[in-house]
């Protein structure tokens, strides 16, 4: 036994925070330590741990886990994410939602806060939803829920007006980050919009006038490549257009 | 017909073992959930990858595996004879299923069941190893799109002319009559997923060539790498945070 199996964590991979293509093998579980989590991106090989997506690999000390963050179009459902789903199709007891992902997924008919058998939602084809990713498993289609643990609705539901874009997963996340993204701080400061931010890469700007929610939109899908004080100016050329 | 000079310098006035100057672009296709380009010389291929996506007609569908689907086409314009081809003849067909397999062999479709990923490859510019090339510029696109694989795949083609193994042919080689081997490997993992070749060669020369071959199969596949990890980057790192 070697002197680093005697403690929970070993070595971290030397890796870690590097950009990693398919392929590459991270981490060595001979000598990893105990336990050691994998998250997206990665698979175990005999015991190697190998990458199977592009992006940057990433280490919580906390619990020991790895995962490879990449930005993609396409999403992959996970447990508490929240989504934007586009209702495809409507079934007895549940909704179709198309979220970018792999599947459909469902939405149970009474998982909105206060619906009952006579008093659900109607909710036609093509109509944007922003909801919780509830059971996310890949042999099973992934299940949404419109109630948070407490069954409240806390912002879910169907979303009404406004208009819907796609983008990054990537930009997605770094919309919902915190400290709050310069882009929608320097937006807020001018405008006042609605947004809702699904994982999935998807959307949502609601205001009262059009040319607002065409700016907001505009000014989030080019912030992509930006830097925080890139970000700024951006907003400001906008906002000096729309005088 | 000499093609190679008493120099020993190529038609196109390469060495025998040299590759033609590779060229890749990621993300050309807005749209697409994936898709690039690649070059080999003048040979030019466009791949774009949508999915994983829901199986479009559910008798494909399969409970424990992705299905992945490819389309192989040539433009009109991608030869000298300005010819239509369709995606349905022959070549194509036979093609389309070549490169669905190995690109299958590479994804890890257990993890996405129930679900499609279509690849579309579309040679713009024919110079010989478009074969090559398409595999190339699929597994580009493969990557963009974040589809778990178990390692890049990277190929490139090698022949037998004037009695010398030569490298990466191109369209006035490929038509020389000798042998025309295609290898297609995992770099990382040093597997083979695909070997093909037209007429017979002595087994001692064949070793040579399907030598060559892997070599320039993993230099191509270190291009293909290099490119990957310069876009993910950009990606990844240029996010205002």
């Amino acid at each position: 036994m070697e002197a680093n199996d005697t403690v929970q964590t070993g070595p971290v991979s030397p890796l870690v925070l590097q950009i990693v293509a398919p392929g590459d093998i991270v981490l060595d579980l001979a000598k990893a330590g105990k336990v050691v989590r994998l998250g997206g991106g990665l698979r175990q090989d005999g015991d190697s741990v190998v990458v199977t997506r592009a992006g940057r690999l990433r280490h919580m000390q906390a619990n020991n886990k790895y995962w490879v963050e990449g930005s993609q179009k396409r999403y992959v459902p996970n447990v508490e994410d929240g989504v934007i789903g586009v209702v495809v199709d409507r079934r007895f007891e549940s909704y179709s939602l198309d979220i970018g992902a792999p599947t459909y997924a469902i939405l149970p008919i009474l998982a909105f806060e206060g619906a009952t058998r006579r008093n659900a939602p109607n909710l036609q084809p093509g109509a944007a939803v922003y909801a919780r990713v509830v059971k996310a498993h890949r042999d099973v289609q992934p299940e949404l829920s419109c109630m948070d643990v407490s069954n409240k609705s806390s912002g879910f539901g169907s979303l009404k007006n406004g208009y819907v874009f796609e983008c990054s997963t990537g930009l997605a996340r770094s919309l919902l980050s915190k400290p709050m993204c310069p882009v929608l701080e320097a937006l807020g400061k001018r405008f006042s919009y609605e947004i809702a931010v699904g994982l999935n890469g998807r959307v949502w700007v609601n205001a009262q006038e059009p040319s607002t929610i065409v700016a907001v939109s505009n000014g989030i899908l080019a912030s992509e490549f930006l830097t925080p004080a890139q970000q700024h100016i951006m907003v400001a050329k906008v906002i000096e257009r729309m005088q | 017909m000499d093609f190679i000079s008493p120099e020993g310098l190529r038609l196109d006035g390469r060495r025998p073992l040299e590759l033609r100057q590779l060229q890749a672009e990621i993300g050309v296709v807005e749209k697409a959930d994936g898709s690039a380009t690649f070059e080999m010389g003048n040979t030019k291929v466009i791949a774009v990858v949508y999915g994983p996506r829901e199986v479009q007609s559910r008798s494909q569908q399969q409970h424990d595996q992705a299905l992945v689907r490819c389309e192989y086409s040539m433009a009109s314009f991608s030869t000298g004879d300005r010819r239509r081809r369709g995606k349905g003849d022959r070549r194509a067909t036979e093609l389309s299923l070549v490169i669905r397999q190995t690109m299958e062999a590479a994804i890890l479709t257990n993890l996405l069941p129930r679900s499609q990923i279509d690849i579309f490859v579309q040679v713009l510019q024919a110079d010989g190893g478009t074969r090559a090339c398409c595999i190339n510029a699929a597994t580009l696109a493969l990557a963009d799109a974040g589809i778990p694989m178990r390692d890049i795949v990277a190929s490139c083609a090698a022949g037998y002319l004037n009695s010398t193994p030569i490298l990466d042919l191109n369209y006035l080689e490929d038509s020389g009559g000798g042998p025309d081997l295609t290898v297609a490997l995992f770099p990382k993992l040093d597997k083979v997923s695909l070997l093909q070749m037209d007429s017979k060669i002595p087994l001692d020369v064949f070793e040579k060539v399907m030598n060559l071959a892997s070599e320039g199969a993993k230099a191509v596949a270190q291009f293909i790498r290099e490119k990957l990890m310069e876009n993910t980057k950009q990606l990844v790192l240029a996010k205002g945070r």
